[in-house]
């Protein structure tokens, strides 16, 4: 090989190897640009990814995605390497020697002719310096990727992606971590409103450990496995709760709720003024309230069997007594269903079933009615037997489209609302007792008393009223 | 074998000869530089030019100045219409052997030259027009069924007048497509009429110095073969030959030739392109072809070879028009 020949592969090769190296860097500065460009406007379905962290690789994968094509489609050909010695003899002026050159020296020509080329090429390029004569040239689509860079881990940063969750993930199917969420806020709702401490306290961990997986975007399987610790802290505490039972398994929730209501009417009592009177008094007109709240009334008859004396204290006591334990049982029974809750929905599988199907009853509880959120259809109508059909049973006739019929009630100023009837209720006997129809209404009154709706002027007349009923039913 | 101390000799002779040609046909051609050179390479490729210009713009002098300074023997033929094949060719005509018998001999015709001017071409009718074909392609004319060789080098230079159409006959396209180059006169300048008027109408010149002869013109021919050409450089040549045609123009987006070129360029064209780069390099005194070289010899070699419609009569554009556009269009390095 000639010293004109070394010199001249020597520089092609650095020049060539030069251009390939700054193809490469552009293929991966627009491949940048692409993946954060894709990545930002993909943000609306980071929601969608389940691993945690795994939105931090988005513009990584897409990343990945995308070089291997541009590799491909920007891959060094030979009319590269062409276009790149063509520049140099328009740069050096050298009137194409350095491109023929390099077409001579790999067809290994050797003429005289050829030689004389090579050497005038050689004698021009011996000094070049590819780097320093071709220069990085960027464009925008390779500029724009820093700038995608900065916004892109800015709004990462400010979570602007999970601001889209609220809007996509409900759409989507709702994993265990959302229906625990929502059973927690549930039991926290019911256990504010009965005051019940360590079902609000276990409310309140639901709710945290749902919503650190919601955050983590933790897996369903994986979540059941961690929700096994929690389980078993609740199944404890669950445990301790029914060593101490205050009451038989046969009181329903329901009466338990209604014997809470009907002591905190009980205590209003005690707060009257003529209940600074003498014993006798307050014995006998105790006595008359206690007609009207049936369950408070069961009670007190199992505890005063023996015909004590009644003290204000002492019915005091008394009602204090039986509130903590009423408040105690409804915690157990609060606790029991949670733990059941969490042990099905770790068995079950994700969107299998609905989730009214794990919200069943404790196994020991005989609570027909719920919460009270059954349907009111015709079979679970006051006298009506859940599930009979009635030989006279006819469906109830249907109101022309546009005239209901609308009772109206006591209209005054403001807000006013109505009932409307479907029709009349079929004739029967009910099979609910009276007393528990009228503490179910005088907990609804209660209920409406302390909201704002109520005009305060009219409050004390509702509220006699309501607890008028019972007395006027047990003197007839 | 030449060393490469041989080759740059040889590139400076030929250098050397084209610029002793050009100083001494400036004592008798004002302007021109570029047709001369032009003349010279289509001379130094084995070719034949067809010069156009209006009268009086010195062709045939160049012609003949040409040939006195070359040392190459020169004759010229005035095309008429009665004009017939033999007298270009030559004829056998009947004469005396020593012995006294009656023998056909021929008697060569004008053809019979190293240089030869077929002035305004297109007034010879299309039978006499083909006598030159065989001449300028086979180099040799047959007569009486015998072949005679015509002298090395051999060039024909055919001069048409494009405004004077009247009683003329346009030569067929198989004709003009065998010349190698097609030139176009220009009027001289105010500067150039000026040096005009003075070199013809003080005392004449002295005489014409021989600065090549038919040997060294030969010489050089075989080094033009010889100049290395780059694959990309011929590839650029092939590119703005297939972009003179309808299909390949519609690729590249040359608006002009899909829609004035009736038929683009033929493959003698491509041959012509590349042997013109090849001596202009050399005339250059470069040894390899540059893509200015292609450039520069496109209009000579492909404007005659370009058929256009009648839509491109009838707006007035010619071949120079496309073949500038085919050239914007076609890079270099694709």
């Amino acid at each position: 090989m000639s010293p004109e020949v070394e010199i001249l592969v020597k520089k092609f090769s650095a020049l060539l190897r030069w251009e390939r190296r700054k193809r490469r860097e552009q293929v991966c500065a627009t491949a940048s640009s692409y993946a954060l460009a894709a990545a930002l406007l993909a943000l609306p379905f980071y929601a969608f990814l389940r691993a945690p962290g795994s939105r931090w690789m988005i513009p990584i994968v897409l990343f990945m995605l995308l070089a291997p094509v541009l590799f491909f489609k920007r891959r060094w050909r030979r009319e590269d390497s062409a276009r790149a010695l063509a520049r140099v003899d328009q740069t050096l002026r050298l009137e194409e020697r350095a491109i023929t050159a390099w077409e001579l020296i790999e067809r290994n020509d050797s003429r005289p002719t050829a030689q004389l080329v090579l050497k005038q090429a050689a004698e021009k390029l011996k000094t070049l310096d590819p780097a320093a004569l071709f220069r990085r040239r960027w464009h925008w689509h390779h500029m724009v990727a820093l700038p995608l860079l900065v916004l892109w881990l800015a709004l990462m940063g400010f979570d602007i992606d999970r601001q889209f969750d609220s809007g996509l993930l409900p759409s989507a199917i709702p994993t265990t971590a959302h229906r625990l969420r929502e059973y927690s806020r549930e039991l926290q709702e019911r256990a504010k409103s009965e005051g019940l401490r360590e079902s609000l306290g276990l409310g309140k961990e639901l709710e945290k450990v749902a919503q650190k997986s919601i955050d983590a975007k933790t897996a369903d399987d994986r979540f059941k496995k961690d929700l096994v610790a929690t389980s078993q802290k609740v199944e404890a505490m669950g445990k301790s709760a029914a060593e101490q039972p205050s009451f038989s398994a046969g009181e329903s929730r329901q009466s338990l709720r209604d014997l809470k209501a009907e002591l905190e009417t009980a205590r209003e009592l005690l707060k009257f003024p003529e209940a600074a009177n003498t014993e006798e008094k307050l014995a006998q007109q105790w006595l008359d309230r206690l007609a009207g709240m049936p369950q408070l009334k069961r009670q007190f008859d199992k505890e005063n069997q023996a015909g004590q004396k009644l003290s204000q204290n002492a019915l005091q006591s008394f009602l204090d007594r039986l509130d903590k334990q009423a408040t105690g049982e409804l915690d157990r029974r609060a606790l029991l269903e949670a733990q059941q809750f969490l042990e099905q929905l770790m068995k079950q599988g994700q969107g299998e079933k609905g989730e009214h199907s794990v919200r069943v009853p404790a196994g020991n509880e005989q609570d027909g009615s719920g919460d009270g959120e059954k349907m009111r259809t015709h079979s679970n109508l006051p006298g009506k037997e859940p599930g009979k059909k009635e030989a006279g049973f006819q469906s109830l006739p249907q109101f022309p489209a546009g005239a209901p019929a609308r009772v109206k009630g006591a209209l005054g100023e403001g807000e006013s609302s109505g009932v409307v009837f479907k029709g009349k209720p079929a004739p029967g006997k009910s099979e609910l007792s009276q007393e528990e129809v009228i503490a179910t209404y005088r907990r609804q009154a209660e209920a409406e008393l302390n909201s704002e709706r109520v005009p305060e002027a009219l409050k004390e007349t509702i509220k006699n009223y309501f607890m008028s009923l019972g007395q006027s039913e047990t003197k007839k | 074998m030449e060393s490469v101390t041989d080759i740059e000799q040889r590139m400076q002779s030929a250098r050397r000869a084209f610029e002793e040609l050009r100083a001494e046909m400036g004592r008798f051609i004002v302007g021109h530089d570029e047709l001369i050179e032009q003349v010279f390479i289509a001379l130094v490729c084995g070719g034949h030019c067809l010069l156009e210009g209006v009268p009086g713009l010195g062709k045939t002098l160049m012609v003949r100045s040409l040939g006195e300074i070359l040392s190459l023997s020169f004759s010229r033929i005035q095309f008429t219409p009665d004009l017939m094949p033999a007298d270009i060719t030559g004829t056998n005509v009947l004469s005396d052997d020593p012995s006294g018998r009656k023998i056909f001999e021929f008697q060569r015709g004008p053809v019979f030259a190293h240089i030869v001017l077929a002035d305004e071409i297109n007034r010879a009718t299309p039978k006499t027009q083909s006598a030159l074909l065989e001449a300028m392609q086979e180099q040799s004319v047959t007569v009486g069924g015998k072949l005679h060789r015509l002298e090395n080098p051999f060039m024909v230079l055919a001069t048409q007048n494009p405004i004077e159409m009247e009683g003329t006959y346009p030569l067929p396209e198989a004709q003009v497509d065998r010349f190698f180059f097609k030139l176009l006169l220009q009027y001289p300048n105010r500067e150039e009429l000026g040096r005009i008027a003075d070199l013809t109408t003080a005392a004449p010149p002295a005489p014409p110095r021989d600065v090549l002869d038919a040997a060294g013109i030969m010489q050089i021919r075989q080094w033009v073969r010889e100049v290395p050409l780059a694959e990309v450089v011929k590839d650029y040549a092939v590119r703005i030959v297939m972009g003179t045609h309808a299909g390949e123009a519609k690729r590249n987006g040359a608006i002009s030739a899909q829609k004035f070129v009736l038929y683009g360029s033929s493959p003698r064209g491509l041959q012509s392109l590349i042997l013109a780069a090849k001596a202009r390099a050399l005339l250059q005194g470069r040894p390899n072809v540059s893509f200015e070289d292609i450039r520069v010899m496109v209009a000579p070699s492909l404007r005659h070879r370009l058929i256009l419609n009648l839509e491109a009569d009838a707006e007035g554009i010619g071949a120079e028009t496309i073949l500038a556009e085919v050239l914007e269009r076609v890079a270099e390095v694709p």
